[in-house]
């Protein structure tokens, strides 16, 4: 279609078909046939795996994990939203936004062994925090901060789910132009009226896929949990213990039945995600 | 409809000058543009108009009454921005609706007026779309009727046209007057398209560096210049040298005419003269040359040089300039009909002969 | 009503007051609200890192710790320790290889890829968005069990070496690196430098060395740098396929000695933050964003 009508598609086709190969082989292949292999356990059609992975230890994990991830994506939502829009509207220290940006983009990224060995040294049995609190007389332990603890696991959590929210409302935030809430005001609109038909109808869209990007991000999190209780009962745990005591026939088919069902769930989050987002760009664009 | 007054207005942002004792008095149900390059403060005035700035010192005032310190909410005027600024989530509907409802009118009410602004504004087929749906030119018409749905004391347009392309640009300017003739709403209207404003303004507010250097009716800007900075600014004007002579003659090529300023006998001044108003004879002895022509339709835009001196913009009949083809030499002089009023000194100095 | 308005009403120019009273008005209770809420959240990520960062480094057990003694017993011996531990140095070995030969299969792959994209079939581009994505879908945890279900049957050899890792570490470096690319590309407007290349005659392979790549090097940096800090965060896949990486061997070393592990880990962390932030930074000066989320 350019200057070399013919010769384009080939060349293109010259560098497709390596990134093809690649993503069919070490990505499709494995998924597909575990997904396969979920539906026919034993070699045979049935769905009988598929039901046990959410019965019985499987489904409190499920449930567990579920509520770990979207506890700490509501919080975390909540706070990495207030950030942006606090960030936003402050405009006095200069080197604010630009450090907050940079902080962001580091942070979220810092899920894993670190970010848990970091929280032991504070909310631990022998944390910095802990003993503080204690010298105040409050035991954390009690109130389920500790890193085994689910209010410490979110607390942990939170540590990359702020940041990733607040990375992932900057450009929406950002897109709330001053001349809308300048025309509001001379329409005669109170800044409440504003908030409640502009402000909140444009950014809501943005917050939930940011809150479902959160939820996926916490609920494939492993290295975290892994570290802090390693024996919890938590979807990415159990998967572990499937994997590596796969001796007995049939946990192998519960294992990729597990694996479908995150698949599955993983892939409606992602999925209602991308259409919220497409949703605020088509508004924000204009 | 409602007289406007900004009285004294001065404002600094940190320590640049963005208006410097700025006054304008607005009649009732007029259109004043404020025309100027950008930076000039003409944007600064309209938000301190609107209520979105806060002025350092001076007031504004509607009817007569002071509203300095009210904010923005409490004036009741309408705007209409340079980004069309409308609401995305809301439809072309909604977005006229949304005065209304903050004035708590009842739902029938608020149907037939903007079925009304819908189609004054010729949005009918457009009305339940969204903004990102729209043009250009179809959102700033759903912006205007917006504004005009609340039945504003005071229409403000912010460049209005600036982020349109040049055909829509002029259809929505005689719009935009037609629909303030018909309701009749005093409008101020900011801009730094010198025809946008002559076409549509009953006044130009011409302004440079914070500072109001006329306000006049367009015709009256165009040939009764007050200053060298209007004159220059506003359509095209050759610099001719000039020679005062007594009171507030001068002289001009061949003839005397009056000046808005008056020189010392004898002294050399500089005047600004409009293309139009230079003629040409024909003189193979003449020392001005024809350089190039270009076609303009009715008119031809001549530039004529002199060795020494600097070229002049001449315009002439297209008709009367087929007589001037390039290379040709000519004679200048200033048109009869010239009276006082293209003339103007720029500066009255002798070190300007020379350029 | 204020001396402003006051003064206005007389039509009173208050130039000087005006100003201070504005800037009175601006310090308003909204504003130590925010300002309270950013230095909590602040708080929130800065005490882990001190903490980790005195138990790291302050050789005094928490038990024993008082606040005069806040400043006694701080060394670095914990982690020189760990530096010098065999296992965490071919750990480390490892995982820079890793790294190296992660981000060079994924220029590999993607590079010429998303140029020939951009330069030829531009209507492509969307479509390898939403593919260079997918890897997003399936995370090591799920991805996992489907190799363990097939690679480790098929072909056991393959799964035996620690650098098996690298292609799927290259898959998880995709979204990201396919973005920096595409970014990259669209800013220096490729299409446009192709064609003028192409009119003063030069051919494809010629382009793309000599105008397109030089040209995109802060995008390649940038998708290099987080490669990198993806592979040196990586634990899930690493530990479930029993490989030997400088996060699971921090682990396993950290049971042995959580002082000397804590402060590897920390240092690891202090300059994979580094490098990622003067990416990122440098990357702003130049007007180009870098989508690091979702990884």
């Amino acid at each position: 279609m350019r200057a070399s009508p013919r010769r384009g598609p080939r060349k293109a086709s010259l560098v497709l078909v390596p990134f093809a190969a690649f993503v069919g082989l070490f990505l499709l292949y494995p998924t597909l046939v575990v997904l396969y292999k979920a539906v026919t356990p034993g070699g045979a059609l049935g769905f009988d795996a598929l039901e046990r992975a959410l019965s019985g230890t499987y489904r409190t994990g499920f449930i567990n994990s579920i509520t770990l991830s979207g506890t700490s994506a509501l919080i975390g939502g909540v706070i990495g939203l207030l950030l942006a829009l606090t960030v936003k509207s402050l405009r006095r220290p200069a080197w604010l936004r630009p450090t907050l940006d940079s902080w962001s983009a580091v942070a979220s990224q810092l899920g894993g062994v670190a970010l848990a060995f970091a929280f032991i040294a504070t909310i631990g049995a022998q944390g910095f925090l802990t003993k503080i609190l204690k010298g105040f007389g409050i035991n954390a332990g009690d109130y389920g901060i500790s890193p085994t603890g689910f209010w410490g696991l979110v607390v942990v959590y939170l540590y990359f789910q702020i940041p990733l929210m607040f990375l992932v409302m900057m450009p929406a935030v950002n897109g709330l132009r001053e001349t809308w809430r300048e025309a509001a005001a001379i329409t005669g609109s109170s800044a409440f009226r504003y908030w409640r038909s502009v402000v909140i109808p444009l950014l809501a869209p943005a917050a939930l896929g940011g809150v479902l990007l959160l939820f996926v991000n916490a609920f494939t999190a492993y290295a975290t949990v892994y570290v802090l209780n390693p024996s919890g009962a938590l979807v990415p745990l159990q998967i572990r213990f499937l994997l590596q005591g796969n001796v007995i026939t049939g946990e192998e088919d519960l294992g990729n039945a597990i694996v479908a069902w995150v698949i599955v769930l993983l892939l409606a989050s992602l999925i209602a995600m991308t259409l919220l987002q497409r949703r605020t760009l088509t508004w924000t664009r204009s | 409809m409602a007289t406007v007054e900004m009285v004294g207005i001065s404002k600094s942002f940190g320590s640049s000058v963005a208006l410097e004792d700025f006054t304008v008095r607005i009649r009732s149900g007029e259109l004043v543009c404020l025309l100027g390059p950008s930076g000039c403060g003409k944007t600064t005035a309209l938000r301190i108009l609107a209520g979105l700035e806060k002025a350092d010192g001076g007031r504004v005032a509607v009817e007569g009454l002071d509203i300095s310190g009210d904010p923005p909410e409490r004036r009741r005027f309408g705007m209409v921005f340079q980004d069309y600024s409308l609401f995305p989530n809301m439809t072309a509907r909604q977005n006229i609706e949304f005065g209304l409802k903050v004035q708590k009118k009842d739902a029938a009410v608020r149907r037939s007026i903007v079925d009304r602004m819908i189609d004054i504004t010729r949005l009918q087929a457009h009305a339940d779309k969204y903004p990102h749906q729209m043009s250009g030119g179809q959102r700033q018409r759903v912006a205007l009727a917006r504004a005009i749905a609340t039945a504003p004391r005071v229409l403000l347009l912010d460049e209005p046209l600036s982020a349109l392309d040049a055909q829509v640009r002029e259809t929505l300017r005689d719009e935009i007057r037609r629909l303030q003739l018909e309701i009749g709403v005093t409008t101020v209207f900011v801009t730094h398209d010198q025809h946008e404003a002559l076409a549509i303004a009953d006044r130009v507010g011409v302004m440079s560096n914070g500072r109001l250097e006329q306000l006049a009716a367009p015709r009256e800007l165009y040939e009764r210049p007050a200053n060298s900075f209007v004159a220059s600014f506003i359509g095209t004007v050759n610099q001719l040298p000039a020679r005062a002579l007594q009171s507030d003659r001068w002289q001009v090529l061949n003839r005397t005419v009056v000046g808005n300023e008056a020189g010392t006998a004898g002294v050399e001044g500089v005047v600004a003269v409009r293309p139009e108003h230079i003629a040409l004879d024909r003189s193979d002895t003449g020392p001005w040359t024809i350089e190039s022509t270009s076609f303009l339709g009715p008119m031809t835009r001549l530039v004529v040089t002199q060795p020494g001196h600097q070229p002049l913009l001449v315009d002439l009949a297209s008709v009367e300039a087929a007589a001037f083809p390039v290379g040709r030499r000519a004679q200048v002089r200033l048109r009869d009909d010239v009276g006082q009023v293209t003339v103007i000194t720029l500066a009255p100095l002798a070190s300007r002969k020379s350029s | 009503m204020t001396i402003e308005d006051v003064a206005a009403r007389r039509g009173v120019a208050l130039s000087t007051g005006g100003t201070r009273h504005a800037r009175w008005r601006s310090v308003r209770p909204a504003s130590v609200v925010k300002s309270a809420f950013i230095g909590m959240v602040a708080l929130y990520f800065i005490v882990p890192m001190l903490a980790m960062a005195r138990f790291a480094f302050q050789n005094v057990p928490m038990a024993l710790l008082t606040p005069e003694k806040l400043f006694d017993g701080w060394s670095f011996s914990g982690l020189w320790t760990a530096l010098s531990d065999p296992g965490i140095i071919s750990a480390t070995k490892t995982s820079v290889l890793l790294v190296a030969f992660a981000i060079a299969l994924n220029l590999a792959l993607l590079l010429p890829l998303a140029i020939i994209t951009e330069v030829h079939n531009p209507r492509l581009r969307p479509v390898l968005s939403a593919v260079t994505l997918l890897p997003w879908v399936i995370p090591p945890i799920a991805l996992v069990v489907g190799v363990a279900a097939t690679f480790r049957a098929a072909v056991p050899w393959f799964l035996a070496s620690d650098f098996s890792l690298v292609p799927f570490y290259a898959l998880w470096a995709m979204p990201f690196t396919y973005r920096a690319l595409d970014a990259g590309l669209q800013a220096i407007n490729a299409r446009t430098l192709y064609e003028a290349a192409r009119t003063m005659g030069a051919s494809l392979t010629t382009i793309i060395v000599r105008v397109i790549i030089p040209n995109i090097g802060a995008a390649i940096a940038a998708a290099s740098a987080l490669t990198a800090a993806m592979v040196l965060g990586e634990f899930a896949f690493a530990s479930l396929l029993l490989k030997t990486t400088l996060p699971t061997e921090m682990v396993n070393y950290q049971r042995g000695d959580p002082r000397g592990g804590l402060a590897l880990a920390l240092i690891v962390m202090i300059l994979t933050a580094l490098a990622l932030g003067l990416v990122v930074r440098s990357l702003r000066r130049r007007g180009l964003t870098v989508q690091t989320a979702g990884i």
